[in-house]
């Protein structure tokens, strides 16, 4: 069932409750999280917040911690398998989904209070509940009297033929909801509707839904124009939390703005060369592995009017005119190399004391917690979640930079020299390529 | 001099004013002894000339170097009994064995009764409300939040909570709990505390 009012019927039905957290490991899900986990704080509800990573993940999680749990919260896990079956809960255990991945299980849709879920997205067609399940009624049939036995036959045969007709039509009802798995609204950006409709919407709160709604865009979960739609809320308390604060606090608080920026990742944690090299919006169309494309970058730099040495060193040394000058700069090099528009509308955190951070950035660095190569998956999820806060000196942040940096390297270097050995496959609508083993 | 002792005792204590130092049993002994001989000349003196005023300075200026040691005496004593009062809100009823030696015998029995004075007002805290009582000296400034977060760093098992809840406790899950539960896990190192 879906939920009405999400501050009535979700967030105060938590108050005074031990809540088990279930969260997914990826970064909309992290954000999401940080988000309930403050809002949690505020409200002094304690709960227990387990990270998990599968189907299994979730039993043993669930089989760990449901003694003396009412209420579990699922953040983009969950929604798309049938929890009931396969968690095996008591009667009384109430769940909360908030899940982007979509469609969601019928089962979830259709429970009577046992699983809620928060977001209702209007893209799902969700099919209608009488053409999904239907009493089953056909076998409890009473012997008719004698006289009537004909056309009682034949009416037995009408309900069969129509059974079957409906049978027919529930397959393929199903069958075209559930054959594309794709993703809905971001669950942060859920979140943060809970927290203004709460009046808890702080610079931490938009911070991390504009982190989540930045790896959206990023990662092509949802189309750009969605991702739009879904950003506008957040744009709108953006401005709001902006108008509140008055001029002279603006360099003692962090904030979060609206600017214009280069979507190229983590360029302002590295040099402008590393980042335009890595950047997978654009490096592509540089054709950087071929023989021609690393004097294809010089000549981009060139004609941004950027000199080499320059480029090359860490972006925060860089002159302070070209660091000025870079936006325009890229913009206007870029039609020559026929690159698409590289800058767009981003989401920045200024804190007071330390350099601007791009939402993208914070999009690649949790990426690079989360599938860090050497710290396993359940503490680079707490890693994760300390480089969100946005205060204070974040080491997180710098370990999730340098990781995702050199994970990026990685995959340029994979790519290029896959490409530059043809080992791409073309195969009809697929192109496919074989990643060997280390 | 008369009363020079007892300001060597003074001094003595003031040099440490935050802790407590050993009950200076030779050197209190040594005062009430000069306190005595003090008592016993003026008697002597006063006893013996009723007439002869001449020796009445005399009986005068001894009389106030007694009060004089009486009084700082007492302020030694009342000053101790001040640093034992804190003593037993920082250590509890039970002291540990150095600081039960500093301690002379009347001021640990003045100790004991304070503290069980002490427990049995704290236990009739809110009777009225229901309560059982209220451990004052756990919280002696207000706590900047009940609950705290703490992340698990090994795995330990189950916990029961005074309200009666189980929970978890398993590596890298973050767990929101109320302060006082989680203090002696924290120092085990099976919490971490996140600030």
């Amino acid at each position: 069932m879906f939920i009405e009012d999400i501050r009535n019927d979700f967030y105060n039905v938590l108050l005074g409750n031990r809540v088990l957290l279930l969260v997914h490991y990826d970064v909309d899900a992290v954000c999401a999280c940080k988000i309930l986990q403050d809002l949690f704080k505020c409200d002094n509800i304690s709960y227990t917040l387990v990270p998990v990573g599968g189907i299994s993940d979730l039993k043993t999680a669930y089989d760990e911690n449901n003694e003396e749990i009412k209420y579990v919260v699922l953040v983009n896990c969950g929604g798309t398998i049938d929890l009931v079956d396969i968690l095996q809960p008591e009667e009384d255990v109430v769940f909360f989904v908030l899940d982007s991945h979509k469609p969601t299980d019928i089962c979830n849709v259709y429970s009577d209070g046992q699983v809620r879920l928060i977001y209702k997205d209007d893209e799902e067609n969700i099919p209608n509940f009488d053409d999904i399940f239907r009493d089953d009624d056909e076998d409890e049939e009473e012997p008719e009297p004698e006289p009537e036995r004909r056309s009682a036959l034949e009416a037995a045969a009408e309900r069969r033929r129509a059974r079957k007709a409906w049978e027919e039509r529930r397959h393929a009802l199903m069958f075209n909801y559930t054959q594309f798995s794709y993703y809905g609204k971001p669950s942060a950006c859920v979140a943060l509707e809970i927290a203004a409709r709460a009046s808890r919407c702080t610079t931490a709160t938009l911070w991390s839904a504009a982190v989540a709604a930045a790896a959206h865009e990023a990662l092509h979960n949802r189309s750009p124009a969605r991702c739009l739609l879904d950003a506008e809320p957040l744009h709108r308390y953006v401005a709001a939390a902006q108008r509140h604060t008055a001029d002279d606090d603006t360099h003692r608080v962090a904030r979060v703005s609206v600017e214009k920026d280069a979507s190229l990742p983590l360029y302002r944690l590295w040099s402008l060369e590393g980042a335009l090299r890595h950047a997978g919006a654009l490096a592509p169309l540089l054709r950087l592995h071929a023989r021609s494309g690393a004097a294809r970058l010089r000549q981009l730099l060139a004609d941004m009017g950027f000199p080499l040495q320059q480029a090359r060193q860490a972006y925060r040394s860089m002159d302070v005119e070209l660091r000025r000058s870079m936006l325009t700069a890229l913009e206007a090099a870029a039609p020559k190399y026929k690159l698409p528009v590289p800058t767009r509308a981003t989401f920045l955190l200024h804190r007071p004391h330390a350099p601007p951070l791009s939402a993208l950035d914070m999009v690649y660095a949790i990426m690079a917690l989360i599938e860090h190569e050497t710290i396993p998956r359940a503490e680079g999820f707490q890693h994760a979640l300390a480089a969100l806060q946005v205060t204070g000196e974040n080491e997180a942040l710098k370990l999730g930079a340098a990781a995702a940096r050199r994970a990026l390297e990685a995959v340029a270097r994979l790519a290029n020299s896959i490409l530059s050995s043809r080992g791409l496959m073309l195969a009809g609508p697929f192109n496919y390529f074989i990643v060997q083993e280390v | 001099m008369f009363g020079e002792k007892v300001i060597e005792l003074l001094k003595e204590a003031e040099r440490n004013s935050d802790t407590i130092d050993l009950y200076n049993d030779e050197k209190i002994r040594q005062i009430i002894q000069e306190m005595h001989i003090l008592f016993k000349m003026n008697m002597d003196d006063a006893n013996a000339t009723t007439e002869n005023k001449s020796l009445w300075t005399t009986v005068q200026v001894r009389h106030s170097a007694l009060e004089r040691n009486k009084r700082c005496l007492l302020a030694y004593l009342y000053n101790r009994m001040n640093k034992i009062k804190t003593l037993r809100w920082e250590f509890g009823s039970v002291l540990p064995p150095d600081v039960r030696e500093l301690l002379s015998d009347s001021e640990y029995e003045w100790f004991s009764k304070y503290s069980t004075n002490l427990a049995s007002y704290m236990r009739s805290l809110g009777e009225d409300i229901g309560y059982s009582g209220i451990d004052l000296t756990e919280n002696l400034r207000p706590p900047k939040s009940l609950y705290i977060e703490v992340l698990c760093v090994t795995d330990y098992g189950k916990l029961e909570l005074e309200d009666g809840d189980v929970i978890m406790l398993k590596k890298n899950s973050r767990h929101y709990l109320p302060t006082e539960e989680c203090q002696t896990l924290i120092r085990q190192g099976v919490l971490k505390q996140i600030i």
